[in-house]
């Protein structure tokens, strides 16, 4: 019980910290709260400013323990020395008895389930894969060390910079509890927006909505930031609507803060600026008489202090400040464009027949789209109501707006930053009916309460099941609890047997922040696709370059030859294994002086010149005409016929080559190359092995289902491999 | 005034942070040569079935078994290989009829096979250890694939108690370089 303390500690400590920052903000600038709606805005705006610091010390790499130590202390401690931690202001009115005692059993059942499943040890799949992992990396190197093999390493991180500062002190379960105050602070803002606009009944209703909603309550207990997203995009809402009231040009700084915080949260929240500078600028200019651009700008530059960190950051680490998104526009060799298209399309339709199946499953099923919200949502369109009323129209303006980055990733997740605004819609569009409202409130509570939901909701569905009390006090041992998930047992296998400073490379591979090792995952940036390319080419007969495409042409001098594509493929690429020229019979030995290009993807044009028949220049893009693979000689060059080796995947191809001459001029040289086939003879698994040797690799891990699983676990001799660790099917090799 | 400057400063600033330029060209690379030592060894398309890893590449008819260099077969029993090489490639097998058994089916007639085609047809008329090697048509094979290898036994011995299947006790088989 005692491995409990730190966990609390940590998380405490990191949200007091928040808190006392925010106070400190809100007092300077002498904004006017109600006690408890200043306690809770000073969390979210603090939050921001600890979030802020944080990056400032990561990027500077001071993040030792000693320094967050000290921030946190000072913060604290000048805080309370400086008064600010006082709440002065005029409370609200008092609940009414009956809202009171439907709110305070209904929020303590749901914290009863809802924190001691946040402070058991993490164990999401998401939480263990990468969000904990950056930060587990970020706390080795008390900063950012600059990755670039590794997507979610681009993303923003503003939330995990507040679970590193809570790692720090109290590991995984801290950070998990960081995440799980924000859903606390969350549904007290939603109380407290209900009792600022006048209808206290609506606070506690779209509160205990917003609070039982099975994906909110256990998205809130893992270490994502979909919850704290929801949060602070609430908290942005809440503060606009003040402003509206009060026209303080003060609160447009923390207004500006939390626009941009919403974005260092998670991508999607991105909106949340020109949201916020809309809303403000609009309001503004129907009254022509107040100035616009001065409170535009505070609000644009409190936001870039929250927004520039992570662009420039992504700028200068992988020339893309928004990676890994865009990567046509800011192309760049660490995330395919083909990568990007695919999980662009995989998260837009998650595989569903038809999008009519979106509403049940995200409100009642939760079987495709991973989790449910609860019933009440079934009845979203009745919110439509609520814009009868001023603040309804906000709430659904504000909500339709926000959730419009929804159908870029399905998943019932994506739907968490737009609850409390639903929520609060749906109380209010039957505001007029207290009885309805109670009767709602009851049947939510039961409804989303987990021994009625597993009733109706798919077995699949992400939720919470059960109080893990024994877990959670630490009474059963963290390793005896996290080893029921095989995940974990891979990676603590991984961890025995790897030592320190050697690299892994594996297909995929979840629970890596238990693995303080340095683990290549597949599919988390181009350099990691290529070595899959690499270890699949011995396997997957069509990528193997059995194929040659000569180009016979009259001996002639040339400055540059190239291969050019003059067809285009609906979905696949176009890749060059090898591409080798010729004067006579004697091919051209690669002179170190040529020059080689290639577009798109000039990054990896070397491949298609190593004389390997594993490693291979890709479009990683469908094939388009225009692209082309080029050598520059240093001097004019002759040459008679150029081959061009590839696999069974561009057999219909249609591919030309042009020179260019002495004159400066190019030419089509040939468009009718010969096509023939070979046997491939020498061994492509040992050559794929060399090949990731060659990039440092001392170990890989193959998973049951992974492609050329089988292959791995019969021939493990014919790769070169020595199997040195088997756990839950994974196998670990070693490469000698 | 004072936050148009700010904003016009730090606009400045990210233009020139935006000078640096990732390389268009590059040079042919260090040249990829067969490494020594990679290639594999005379056994390397064989299977052992003492070998804890041989049950993956067993396809059929072979009784499962650890920890003993046999085992026995029913009527066909076959394996995997995967062929390095498809050049001077034997087929190779290491067998034993069993003396007892024997005296209950009298000679055997054993045909072996390779991806399915007959390689060879012998009749054993005496029981004990058994050595088969043969040359293999490199057409039959293709490199970096998988081949079948397999024996075929034209009577089993069934015991008297359990009923079960017994063709010949095996201890390799597979390919040779």
């Amino acid at each position: 019980m005692i491995h409990v303390v730190p966990v609390l500690f940590g998380a405490l400590f990191t949200v007091a910290t928040a808190w006392a920052l925010g106070m400190l903000l809100l007092r300077n600038l002498a904004l006017s709260f109600d006690p408890w709606e200043r306690r809770l805005l000073a969390f979210f705006a603090g939050s921001a400013c600890l979030s802020a610091i944080l990056f400032a010390l990561s990027a500077a790499h001071l993040a030792y323990r000693g320094v967050l130590l000290a921030l946190g202390l000072g913060s604290i401690g000048y805080a309370a020395y400086s008064g600010a931690l006082r709440s002065p202001g005029k409370a609200f009115a008092p609940l009414a008895p009956l809202w009171r005692w439907v709110f305070i059993p209904a929020f303590a059942a749901f914290t009863w389930y809802g924190f001691f499943n946040a402070l058991v040890p993490e164990h999401s799949s998401d939480g263990m894969a990468y969000h904990l992992s950056e930060v587990v990396i970020y706390q080795h190197a008390h900063g950012f060390p600059r990755i670039t093999n590794d997507i979610f390493a681009s993303l923003s991180q503003g939330i995990e910079l507040l679970y590193l500062f809570a790692f720090d002190f109290g590991r995984h379960s801290a950070a998990t509890l960081v995440h799980y105050a924000f859903l606390i602070a969350l549904a007290f803002l939603v109380l407290s927006y209900g009792r600022r606009i006048g209808r206290p009944a609506v606070g506690v209703a779209g509160a205990i909505f917003t609070y039982t909603s099975p994906v909110v309550l256990r998205d809130a207990t893992v270490a994502y930031v979909d919850v704290a997203l929801a949060a602070v995009l609430f908290a942005l809402f809440y503060l606009l609507q003040v402003w509206d009231e009060s026209r303080d040009s003060n609160l447009l700084v923390p207004i500006g803060l939390l626009a941009g915080f919403c974005y260092a949260v998670k991508y999607t929240g991105f909106l949340a600026v020109p949201y916020a500078v809309g809303f403000v600028a609009w309001k503004l200019l129907r009254n022509a008489r107040k100035p616009l651009l001065r409170p535009v700008l505070v609000i644009a530059l409190s936001a870039a202090v929250m927004v520039l960190p992570w662009m420039v950051k992504n700028w200068i680490e992988v020339v893309n400040p928004v990676s890994p998104l865009a990567n046509r526009t800011f192309p760049n060799p660490y995330v395919h464009i083909s990568q990007e298209d695919f999980m662009r399309k995989y998260f837009s339709s998650y595989d569903l027949a038809s999008r009519w199946q979106i509403p049940l499953d995200v409100t009642v099923k939760g079987d495709h789209l991973g989790a449910f919200l609860g019933p009440i949502f079934v009845l979203t369109p009745l919110a439509l109501l609520a814009l009868r009323f001023r603040e309804g129209r906000q709430l659904l303006l504000a909500g339709l707006l926000l959730g419009s980055t929804y159908f870029g990733n399905i998943g019932t997740r994506f739907l968490i930053p737009i609850v409390p605004f639903v929520s609060l819609a749906l109380a209010l569009a039957v505001a007029n009916l207290p009885w309805l409202l109670f009767a709602l409130l009851v049947a939510n509570i039961i409804a989303c309460w987990p021994a009625m939901y597993r009733i109706y909701c798919s077995p699949n569905a992400w939720r919470l099941e059960e109080i893990p009390v024994a877990a959670a006090l630490r009474l059963q041992s963290e390793d005896d609890y996290l080893s029921q998930d095989p995940e974990y047992r891979i990676v603590r296998m991984i961890g025995r047997v790897v030592p320190p400073g050697d690299r892994i490379f594996a297909i995929g591979q979840n629970g890596t922040s238990y693995l303080p090792r340095e683990l290549l995952i597949g599919h988390h940036s181009a350099a990691n696709e290529v070595i899959e390319d690499i270890l699949w080419t011995p396997v997957a007969a069509g990528y193997q370059p059995v194929l040659s495409v000569k180009f016979d042409f009259p001996p002639r001098e040339f400055r540059k030859l190239r291969v050019v594509l003059k067809g285009s493929e609906t979905d696949g690429q176009w890749s060059i294994t090898e591409l080798r020229i010729f004067d006579g019979p004697k091919e051209l030995p690669r002179d170190p002086g040529w020059r080689l290009t290639a577009h798109p993807n000039p990054w990896d044009v070397q491949l298609a010149f190593d004389n390997t028949p594993v490693t291979r220049w890709r479009s990683w893009q469908p094939a388009a005409p225009g692209m082309y693979v080029e050598v520059d000689f240093p001097r004019p060059q002759p040459a008679s016929s150029v081959v061009v080796e590839s696999s069974y995947e561009t057999v219909n191809t249609k591919i030309a080559l042009e020179g260019m001459g002495t004159d400066g001029q190019w030419t089509t040289v040939s468009d009718h190359p010969a096509i023939t086939t070979h046997p491939i003879r020498t061994s492509l698994r040992m050559a794929a092995i060399a090949e990731l040797k060659a990039r440092g690799i001392q170990y890989v891990v193959i998973h049951p289902g992974d492609p050329g699983a089988d292959d791995f676990f019969r021939y493990p001799a014919a790769w070169g491999l020595s199997l040195v660790g088997q756990e839950s099917g994974a196998h670990l090799y070693r490469i000698p | 005034m004072f936050l148009i400057r700010a904003a016009c400063l730090l606009l400045c600033v990210l233009c020139l942070a935006a000078c640096d330029r990732l390389p268009q060209s590059y040079p042919p690379p260090e040249q990829r040569q067969p490494v020594a030592g990679f290639n594999p060894g005379p056994d390397a398309m064989m299977v052992s079935m003492e070998d804890s890893d041989a049950d993956p590449v067993i396809v059929k008819d072979i009784y499962p078994g650890t920890g003993i260099p046999w085992r026995w077969t029913k009527q066909e029993p076959t394996v995997k290989v995967l062929v390095f090489s498809t050049e001077s490639v034997k087929f190779s097998a290491d067998f034993a009829i069993w003396d007892d058994s024997f005296k209950t089916t009298g000679p055997l007639e054993i045909s072996f096979l390779v991806n399915g085609k007959l390689l060879d047809k012998i009749r054993y008329t005496t029981p004990g250890k058994k050595h088969f090697e043969k040359p293999v048509p490199a057409d039959w094979l293709a490199g970096n694939t998988e081949a079948t290898v397999a024996l075929s036994v034209d009577k089993l011995y069934i015991a008297p108690r359990s009923g079960d299947e017994y063709g010949v006790i095996l201890s390799r088989l597979g390919l040779k370089p």
